[in-house]
């Protein structure tokens, strides 16, 4: 699949489309503009970075394989994001547990407050709240904070409404704001 | 909407550089401390996981999964065509079965199973009663001999009878 070049006009939908008729080479290049982001928020809920790359590839091959069933209501990559949140959570409950690891981190001392606002540090803290966030509030948090996505994109992906997912978002910054203080 | 709520919405798309702040909320921001430290942690939160995604080699990604996806479409075609010689298969069975069935149905055996001769009513023959064992014994004997002249059954020299003589040897047997 790798070597193929595709303008970077050539929306997601249009990829999609190309892939249903039977392009494996727009399959590439779908999984090329979006495995990073999809590491990225996998990280950030709570996978291992072992497991990462493993996570990834089976995201994305249970995507293609029913990509029938992405009608565009939310875009390709909320909802990619989706099925590898739900593919995550499996792992998880196998695990019993695992999500829960990264509060057994070294994190720094918190009357330190140098130490508070080292770059990784503080990528530790906001990961360590997030994990203790309800799971809708922790996806549609890191959808808006990473994404940038709107309401209503993070609302059909996730099967709620716009005006809920708002609360969520709220309530997830509400606690996390004060997990990370 | 507040201030403080209008900044909160704003803060993902300017943290990833699709928007900038404007005077005012950059006044704002310094004013409002909990909106700084919302500020903060959205900043955090923006990146976070980034280099651990960035770490990760999209090429090799995209390879193994055209190969599971290839091996799945293979797995689904044999299965198809499992299915469809299965399918064959059974519709061949099911003509063959029809076809024999048919001439089952004809009487290729007339004989009577031990069931139905049960079933059978009896006919009385008092005569056979009132013998001894070992006289009926004797009589059975002469019936089941076998036929020497390799006949099929029937006794030819009963064939060869009128029906008065016939009649004379069925008085004789039964006395």
């Amino acid at each position: 699949m790798p070597g193929f070049v595709t303008p970077d006009s050539t929306t997601d939908p249009d990829l999609v489309a190309a892939y249903r008729s039977g392009d494996e080479r727009a399959a590439a290049e779908l999984v090329e503009r979006h495995s990073a982001a999809l590491g990225r928020f996998l990280y950030s809920l709570g996978a291992d970075r072992d497991d990462l790359e493993d996570l990834v590839q089976e995201t994305l091959f249970r995507a293609f394989r029913r990509v029938e069933s992405w009608r565009g209501g939310a875009s390709f990559r909320t909802w990619l994001l989706t099925i590898g949140s739900n593919i995550l959570r499996d792992q998880v409950r196998k695990r019993k547990g695992q999500l829960v690891s990264i509060e057994g981190r070294d994190i720094p001392d918190q009357a330190d407050p140098a130490a508070d606002f080292a770059a990784g540090e503080a990528e530790d803290r906001v990961r360590q709240g997030l994990a203790t966030l309800p799971r809708l509030q922790r996806e549609v948090f890191l959808l808006r904070a990473q994404e940038g996505s709107d309401y209503g994109d993070i609302a059909a992906a996730l099967g709620t409404s716009p005006g809920a997912a708002r609360v969520h978002y709220h309530n997830a910054v509400k606690r996390l704001k004060e997990l990370v203080r | 909407m507040s201030d403080c709520e209008w900044l909160s919405d704003r803060m993902p798309v300017v943290a990833l550089g699709r928007d900038a702040w404007s005077a005012d909320e950059v006044r704002h921001l310094n004013e409002c401390e909990s909106c700084r430290r919302e500020w903060e942690m959205v900043e955090v939160a923006s990146r976070l996981g980034e280099e651990a995604g960035l770490s990760l080699d999209a090429d090799a990604i995209a390879t193994r999964v055209a190969r599971r996806l290839e091996r799945e479409r293979h797995d689904v075609g044999l299965r198809r065509r499992a299915w469809s010689f299965a399918g064959l298969a059974a519709a061949a069975a099911l003509v063959a079965a029809i076809w024999t069935g048919g001439m089952e149905s004809r009487p290729l055996d007339v004989r009577p199973s031990g069931t139905e001769v049960a079933r059978r009513p009896s006919i009385p023959l008092p005569e056979l009663e009132t013998l001894e064992p070992a006289e009926l014994d004797s009589v059975l004997q002469t019936m089941n001999e076998p036929d020497v002249n390799g006949g099929e059954g029937d006794d030819p020299a009963l064939n060869d009878l009128n029906a008065d003589e016939l009649e004379r040897v069925l008085d004789s047997w039964e006395g």
